[in-house]
């Protein structure tokens, strides 16, 4: 059942040019969808778009058949979290634990329910320790995890994730990545991804490829990364995997296994000469 | 040796109860002419360190030799400019400097404070600009409207019109798409090969540092904890489990084939190399 | 930046800290008339035990209270300066070149410096042991009659306790941008007049660049967290008078009345 659905969308800033041209896909509940493009593709301005922080003028999205309008956009904010992807830039609150309350404030939820569920997410990522630290004391890591922990407590069933790691360290991608794979584990959380690492683009359920504005492809990621050529024309990344496939095709060498070990070893099999 | 670190320490908020000390007795001799890497976690001093290379930190004990400059811990710099012209540094997020009104104005910035004249900062702009690959129709506009990548390279020229001999770059992809980031790649190689300036490079991204970077030099909690090529570095598993780094793909892969038996030489190390070197021991 | 003591808190835990920000406020009103009424030097002694008594519960070292007299020390002097060349009155003193220097000159100059030093160190003390959020807090809650007329308290609020948020981060970026442009030759300290604007210049339109950047951003990440400005919320801190408060109050009250008190007996 398709959870948010896009139609004919299109958006444009300033009279010029088309930031989404078209676009029309739509995403079932409880799947992990990335999407990815080079940037000024138009990914963040399609997130944007769902979230309701721009206006749709062309075109229609529904989340849940609620079609996202002004009237509907505060109710569809409660079920529906958006993930930044500058850290510093998303942390309201003075310390961890008044960052993770700034969302159920504005919920109104009951002064006296607030301490438990802050504590409760804080602890869902990691950060009990770390309840009463100001940002500036905090790793980017760290700060991704209070702005995801932020969203947790206000139980969204969607969770947009715009480019929420392409400013940290590796030890920060990988722990946010983490975090997110188990999010999109259970079957209650929908999750849309705007990336450009294509290691999580194959952890992936559905992959969105934006190009110009428009769609370009949408298709699972194996699907996708098969066509390289393609990708490349776009500037776009392809898995060191399919690289591996297409230098060898060069050799006369066609390997099918999807992952290196597999390769290696029809290589072995391909028998050596000696 | 162009830069030579000589027990250099450095420590923030001397005599505070919460002094610092980023950098531990360091010694160190970068090489000219080639492209060296510098990496290590967050916090593990290697902002630190570049900072040091033109002067924006001074040395709280020991010293540090770069080019014809020697600057030793508690004396006074007097060569600060011509020091900061020989030595270029583009910090992390560079775009954020821009602050002219037009891109060639802003590039002609640095020249300008380093006492060309503008005719002939102008110039040396348009230089810069052409080997970052910025189109001439974009010169006049502002810096504001450019892409993310654009804004990248342009501040990069900046520094490139000064015309340093060596050139520091922190993170210099951070941020940006893969193109960006090749875009960038491929101009401090070109600095490099063509230019042959010394390149610096502090990173994060293993894979760029294993396919661009002739040394590498590893921080850990201020200290040096190995420097020496790059591919020696690759190769050594242990010392990659014991830096807590990432194996780069294309080194998994190496390593698995040499591991079933086959023969791969020293210079096996893109996959082009790779695929001609298994091809020929492999029935097609 | 690390040497501006006035109006820094010290993230401590002590009797001083844990008051309500809001009876601390009400004090530190209190205690601030309390220390404009009198004539008396008496009263000074008084009060000047008390904050003592004060500091020594907030844990605040004396050395802290007398850095933060230091920005005052021109005025001072000024101040000084003044009273000896106009008051003319009590009993020459002593002489300085051509000035003869009154008693009473000198006598109210330090009643006024006392007086100013008093003030200041009170303040010191409200800030010192009032965490930015907290005091915001309070400072919302003495305003909220002000809603009465249409003033926006809590965005007011909200307002101040995100650009408190904010300093340590623009601090930073400050520091990274001078780097960066130091890096191309700008020297901030030194050169002509055209130098030094072009200096500030290449500071300031970053600065303001990035920070409309983290306005809009900031104002998106609140946004899809569903703050819409007037709308209703709920509170997480929520502030409690304790008995403890009241006492407080009670006693800076009391100071005050004996300061109005001194005024018709001592």
């Amino acid at each position: 059942m398709s959870l948010i659905e896009l139609k004919n969308v299109s958006y444009s800033y300033n009279d010029s040019t088309k930031a989404v041209d078209d676009v029309s896909f739509s995403v079932r509940k409880g799947d992990y969808v990335t999407i990815i493009g080079h940037n000024g593709s138009g990914k963040s301005t399609l997130a944007k778009l769902i979230a309701g922080l721009l206006p749709v003028k062309e075109g229609s999205i529904t989340v849940d058949s609620l079609e996202v309008n002004e009237e509907n956009i505060p109710q569809i904010r409660k079920r529906l979290g958006i993930v930044f992807q500058n850290p510093d830039n998303q942390f309201i609150g003075s310390t961890v634990r008044d960052d993770i309350a700034f969302g159920l404030e504005n919920k109104q939820v009951p002064s006296d329910e607030m301490e438990a569920i802050v504590e409760e997410y804080a602890k869902k990522v990691g950060l009990t320790e770390y309840l009463n630290y100001e940002p500036q004391n905090l790793s980017g890591g760290q700060k991704q995890r209070v702005a995801i922990a932020g969203i947790l407590a206000m139980s969204p069933d969607i969770i947009i994730f715009d480019e929420a790691t392409s400013m940290l360290d590796p030890k920060g991608k990988k722990e946010i990545k983490q975090l997110m794979y188990d999010l999109a584990g259970g079957d209650d959380i929908t999750i849309i991804s705007i990336t450009h690492d294509i290691e999580e683009v194959l952890q992936s359920d559905d992959c969105v490829v934006l190009s110009k504005g428009k769609l370009f492809m949408h298709d699972v990621p194996e699907k996708v990364f098969a066509n390289a050529e393609k990708l490349r024309q776009i500037d776009l990344d392809v898995p060191f995997i399919e690289n591996v496939r297409e230098t060898f095709g060069k050799y006369k060498i066609k390997l099918k296994a999807n992952d290196l070990k597999g390769m290696v070893e029809e290589l072995c099999r391909s028998g050596s000469k000696r | 040796m162009p830069i030579r670190f000589k027990a250099l320490s450095y420590i923030y908020n001397k005599d505070m109860p919460y002094a610092h000390k980023a950098l531990d007795s360091v010694d160190l001799d970068i090489r000219e002419g080639i492209i060296t890497a510098i990496i290590g976690e967050t916090g593990s001093g290697k902002s630190t360190l570049v900072e040091h290379l033109n002067a924006l930190l001074l040395p709280s004990e020991g010293s540090l030799e770069v080019l014809d400059y020697n600057i030793v811990a508690g004396q006074k710099q007097k060569f600060l400019k011509p020091l900061r012209k020989d030595v270029g540094l583009v910090f992390q997020f560079s775009e954020y400097q821009l602050f002219e009104e037009t891109v060639i104005k802003d590039v002609a910035f640095g020249p300008m404070n380093f006492g060309l004249s503008q005719q002939d900062a102008l110039k040396q702009a348009a230089a810069a600009l052409k080997l970052v690959k910025i189109d001439e129709s974009l010169f006049n506009v502002s810096p504001l409207e450019l892409s993310g990548g654009q804004k990248r390279r342009v501040a990069i020229a900046g520094i490139i019109a000064c015309d340093p001999r060596i050139i520091v770059l922190d993170e210099p992809t951070a941020g940006l798409d893969p193109k960006g980031a090749r875009e960038i790649i491929d101009l401090f190689v070109s600095l490099n090969r063509q230019l042959s300036k010394t390149i610096i490079i502090v990173s994060h991204d293993n894979e760029m540092v294993y396919n661009y970077c002739d040394e590498t030099v590893v921080l850990s909690h201020g200290k040096v904890v190995y420097h020496g090529p790059t591919m020696e570095l690759f190769d050594d598993k242990k010392k990659l489990k014991e830096f807590d780094m990432l194996e780069p793909q294309i080194v998994s892969f190496r390593n698995e084939l040499i591991e079933k038996g086959f023969k791969l030489s020293k210079d096996a190390r893109t996959l082009k190399v790779i695929a001609r070197e298994i091809a020929g021991q492999v029935k097609r | 930046m690390n040497n501006l003591v006035f109006g820094k808190y010290i993230p401590i835990d002590s009797f001083m800290h844990r008051l309500d920000p809001r009876a601390k406020l009400i004090g530190l009103f209190l205690m601030i008339a309390a220390v404009f009424v009198p004539k008396s030097w008496w009263v000074f002694l008084v009060i000047g035990l008390m904050l003592a008594l004060a500091l020594l519960m907030a844990k605040i070292g004396i050395k802290m209270i007398v850095q933060s007299f230091k920005p005052m020390v021109m005025m001072m002097i000024f101040l000084m300066v003044i009273n000896a060349l106009t008051v003319k009155t009590g009993d020459v003193l002593f002489t300085v070149g051509p000035v003869q220097v009154y008693s009473d000159a000198v006598f109210n100059t330090l009643f006024v410096i006392v007086r100013l030093l008093l003030m200041i160190s009170i303040t010191t003390l409200l800030t010192a042991t009032t965490n930015p959020l907290d005091l915001t807090l309070g400072i919302e809650w003495i305003l909220k009659p002000l809603e009465v007329i249409h003033f926006p308290t809590h965005e007011v609020a909200m307002m101040v306790s995100i650009a408190l948020r904010f300093i340590p981060t623009i601090i930073e970026e400050t520091i990274r941008i001078m780097n960066a442009q130091k890096s191309r030759g700008v020297d901030f300290e030194n050169g002509r007049l055209a130098e030094k604007i072009s200096a500030i210049l290449s500071l300031i339109v970053p600065l303001f660049s990035v920070a409309f950047e983290r306005a809009y951003e900031l104002a998106d990440a609140m946004e899809a967290r569903g703050y819409v400005p007037g709308a209703k919320r709920s509170r997480y801190h929520v502030l409690k008078f304790r008995f403890v408060d009241y006492l407080f109050i009670l006693i800076c009250v009391g100071a005050l009345s004996f300061s109005i008190l001194s005024r018709f007996y001592l």
